[in-house]
């Protein structure tokens, strides 16, 4: 099996795998109990915690569980949408965000929130002035990935808050950094608020968090007891918040080191591939080399990628929460209605290896060869 | 250039025959302190360096500035080129960056040979400098940036504003103390008062299990980690009072419940700073803020004792304690929601003007010498560093 996905979601790493079972086992006891077992459990619980916030420079208190980053990015948009609507209802959202962005933000749309877009250069880079001239005295929040899930276009995040707060200081600033996390070094103190998914860095499905600033009010999404978190109820699932703050400790290792490994497998593709007339690297200088975006013009993706299937070799046509559709992002630095409906997504890892790259290759034209001579 | 770390000390500088021992108590502190860090300490009766490499900086500057006996610190920069040409392009490179208004340009020359004196520089820098920045005045009173270039034997040493230290002594050059440590919001701040003022502290904590729970235990435990970081390691006491919190409430009539569990808590406090050579108790009490806060309960729960009892915070509002808590870090522990024993068998009317008389009338109604002695022969020690054990390391 060649598995060329990570972007989408990652294998459970065997240090993590060991943390889940043996949390599942040992720590039968709920966080919120005042026995032994609960405080065993509590105990774990704020470590576990302490880690990810010592690892990020942020406080404990500033860690919210939630099940991903989709449920992240609903309490981080809604949240600060029900806390802040008196201040003011316009929301702004960059071109390359994650659909789930786009569906919280139709839904503010709904109830009376006014989205606005701002648009991006041919790079893929946020265009400052565009963000300067979009944010006005209503503009409660704007939330701009850091690393875009698709073309892998990495936000310079500090630039942007600095415009921003620079325009209205009140103007809360949120950051999706499930894409960036692991792959590159992210500093909370860029942002108000960030989502983030444990899944994408070799830990489990079904939990991620959200960063809030201290200094940020959000209102609740949910309610209930529990006295762990205000913002997230209920009890605590131990194994997978263990796992969490394991996989987070893991992937912020080597990560220069990992990343020079994967540009050299990135270049490797584009250098195999780029001798294909019909065949487009979608990459700009702000591209991180863990996605590797390209637009086969005369392949059906969707073929290709059954037909890569067959070999057990596992990618996607564009980001797997969109599957089926046109890439959006790909629209929005290209503007080519082809390109975009044409795209693949490589994704890579340090887990990826050169030999499983020579075969992938070697498979791919072959496959790619086949299908474009049947047209 | 090369980066290093300028102290300045603050009130140290008034000490006059034995300013050696409190310079080498706050360099002996800050060794502890570093001690995961490579580092060089040098110092002189004026400052204090510390080299360490470039990147390590930020984090040593973080830990410095949790250590008391230093008033600022600076970051500065050494080169070796002592021409004229050199220290202004020096200089020009190290602030063009910077935003400010005004500035003003002070120079020391310790190396006598060099060819101008430091009135001379100082013209001449300024001068550089303001043809070569925009928009900017000399301003000698009062300048927002501070330019200041030191001439000396090898080398030229240039630095800027710096940060505000903690001011106060270095911890244990004033002996040790012994800190009643509740859990509250007040003994915190009392303790870290008293380290201010270069006193190192143990702590002592009483537990009535099971009226009082684990996490109660827990949450001084944190305390006493955040204590930690000014002072360097926390010894923390902790004495089972459930015998005599037990036979307190059996035996005694409820109205002097508490004055009589503190003179116990006293009576105990004073042996164990005693055998620990502290030489005084610390506490939060504030003046009239609960029943045994008064004065009438502060005269007669305090004669069980010979020891000194300082209270930092006596005259303190509850408003101006909470502010220094939150500084310091440990508001958000001291409330969490866990009973100690001091808020367990509260009566509901305590007196609030106790007599002596009736106090040790009442005592006799209980062996309480016995049931001290053996608190204190079954009492737990606990040290307390400012890293916390890593339990978990295994599992997460």
């Amino acid at each position: 099996m060649i598995y060329l996905d990570y972007s989408a979601t990652t294998p459970v790493s065997y240090e993590v795998q060991d943390t889940i079972s043996k949390v599942t086992k040992e720590f039968i006891g709920n966080a919120n109990s005042i026995h032994a077992l609960g405080k065993k459990s509590v105990d774990l619980l704020e470590s576990a915690t302490k880690q990810i916030a010592d690892i990020f420079g942020v406080n404990s208190s500033e860690i919210i569980y939630t099940s991903g980053a989709t449920e992240a990015n609903n309490m981080a948009l809604i949240g600060v949408s029900m806390a802040h609507h008196r201040k003011g209802k316009h929301i702004i959202v960059s071109k390359l965000e994650h659909p789930s962005i786009y569906a919280i933000c139709d839904y503010l749309k709904s109830i009376g929130f006014e989205i606005s877009y701002v648009e991006n250069d041919a790079e893929g880079l946020i265009d400052f002035e565009d963000l300067k001239n979009k944010i006005r005295e209503d503009t409660i929040l704007v939330s701009i990935c850091a690393v875009n899930s698709e073309l892998g276009i990495r936000q310079p995040l500090k630039m942007i808050r600095q415009i921003i707060k620079k325009e209205n200081i009140a103007t809360i600033f949120h950051s999706d950094i499930t894409q960036a996390i692991g792959k590159v070094s992210v500093n909370f103190h860029d942002v108000d608020l960030a989502s983030m998914s444990a899944h994408k860095i070799f830990g489990p499905k079904g939990i991620g968090f959200l960063y809030k600033s201290s200094m940020i009010k959000i209102t609740p999404l949910l309610y209930g007891s529990g006295k762990t978190n205000y913002l997230n109820p209920g009890t605590p699932p131990l194994p997978l918040i263990a796992a969490l703050s394991k996989s987070v400790r893991l992937a912020n290792n080597d990560l220069e080191k990992r990343e020079r490994f994967i540009s050299l497998l990135n270049e490797k593709i584009i250098n195999s591939l780029s001798k294909y007339p019909n065949i487009k690297i979608n990459k700009t200088k702000y591209s991180i080399p863990h996605i590797l975006n390209i637009s086969v013009l005369n392949v059906m993706p969707e073929t290709l990628i059954h037909a890569l299937d067959k070999h057990e070799i596992y990618l996607s046509t564009n980001t797997a929460c969109a599957s089926g559709e046109s890439s959006s992002s790909v629209m929005a630095v290209y503007n080519d209605t082809k390109r975009a409906k044409h795209t693949i997504r490589i994704s890579l890892s340090h887990v990826t290896t050169t030999e499983e790259i020579n075969k992938f290759l070697t498979i791919f034209k072959d496959e790619y060869e086949k299908l474009s001579s049947v047209k | 250039m090369k980066k290093i770390i300028i102290l300045k000390y603050g009130e140290l500088t008034t000490k006059k025959d034995n300013i050696n021992y409190f310079l080498k108590t706050l360099k002996n502190n800050i060794n502890i302190i570093l001690k995961d860090i490579n580092h060089t300490i040098t110092y002189d009766f004026g400052r204090m360096f510390i080299d360490v490499k470039s990147e390590d900086i930020e984090k040593t500057v973080e830990k410095l500035k949790c250590i008391f006996g230093i008033h600022e610190i600076i970051v500065g920069y050494i080169s070796e080129d002592k021409s004229l040409d050199n220290i202004k392009t020096n200089i020009l490179s190290l602030i063009k960056d910077k935003n400010f208004k005004t500035f003003k340009v002070f120079t020391k020359r310790s190396d006598k040979t060099f060819p101008l004196n430091s009135m001379e520089i100082s013209k001449s820098l300024g001068g550089y400098i303001l043809r070569n920045i925009p928009n900017i005045q000399v301003d000698i009173h009062n300048p927002e940036l501070l330019v200041s270039a030191e001439i000396r034997k090898n080398e030229v040493l240039y630095y800027f504003n710096g940060l505000s230290g903690l001011g106060g002594y270095p911890v244990g050059t004033l002996g040790k103390g012994l800190l009643m440590l509740s859990g509250g919001i007040d003994s915190p701040v009392a303790g870290y008062l008293a380290i201010k003022r270069g006193v190192k502290i143990e702590a002592i904590y009483f537990e009535s299990p099971p009226h009082t729970s684990e996490s109660a235990k827990d949450k001084v435990i944190k305390l006493a980690r955040l204590l930690a970081k000014y002072n360097t390691t926390v010894k923390l006491h902790v004495i089972n009072f459930t015998r005599i919190q037990e036979t307190i409430l059996k035996n005694i009539p409820h109205e002097y419940l508490i004055t009589i569990m503190r003179r116990m808590m006293y009576r105990i406090s004073a042996i164990i700073a005693h055998n620990s050579k502290c030489n005084i108790l610390i506490n939060g009490e504030s003046i009239g803020q609960v029943a045994s806060q008064t004065l009438t309960s502060m005269r007669v729960i305090n004669e069980v004792i010979k020891m000194p009892v300082i209270r930092p915070v006596a005259c303190f509002d509850k408003l101006e304690i909470i502010d220094l808590a939150k500084k310091i870090g440990t508001y958000d522990i001291s409330t969490l929601p866990y009973e100690d024993c001091c808020t367990i068998f509260v009566p509901e009317h305590p007196i609030i003007n106790p007599s002596s008389i009736k106090a040790i009338e009442y005592e006799e109604l209980i062996p309480f010498k016995d049931l001290i002695h053996e608190a204190i022969k079954n009492h737990e020690v606990i040290s307390v560093d400012v890293e916390e054990d890593r339990e978990y390391e295994d599992i997460l």
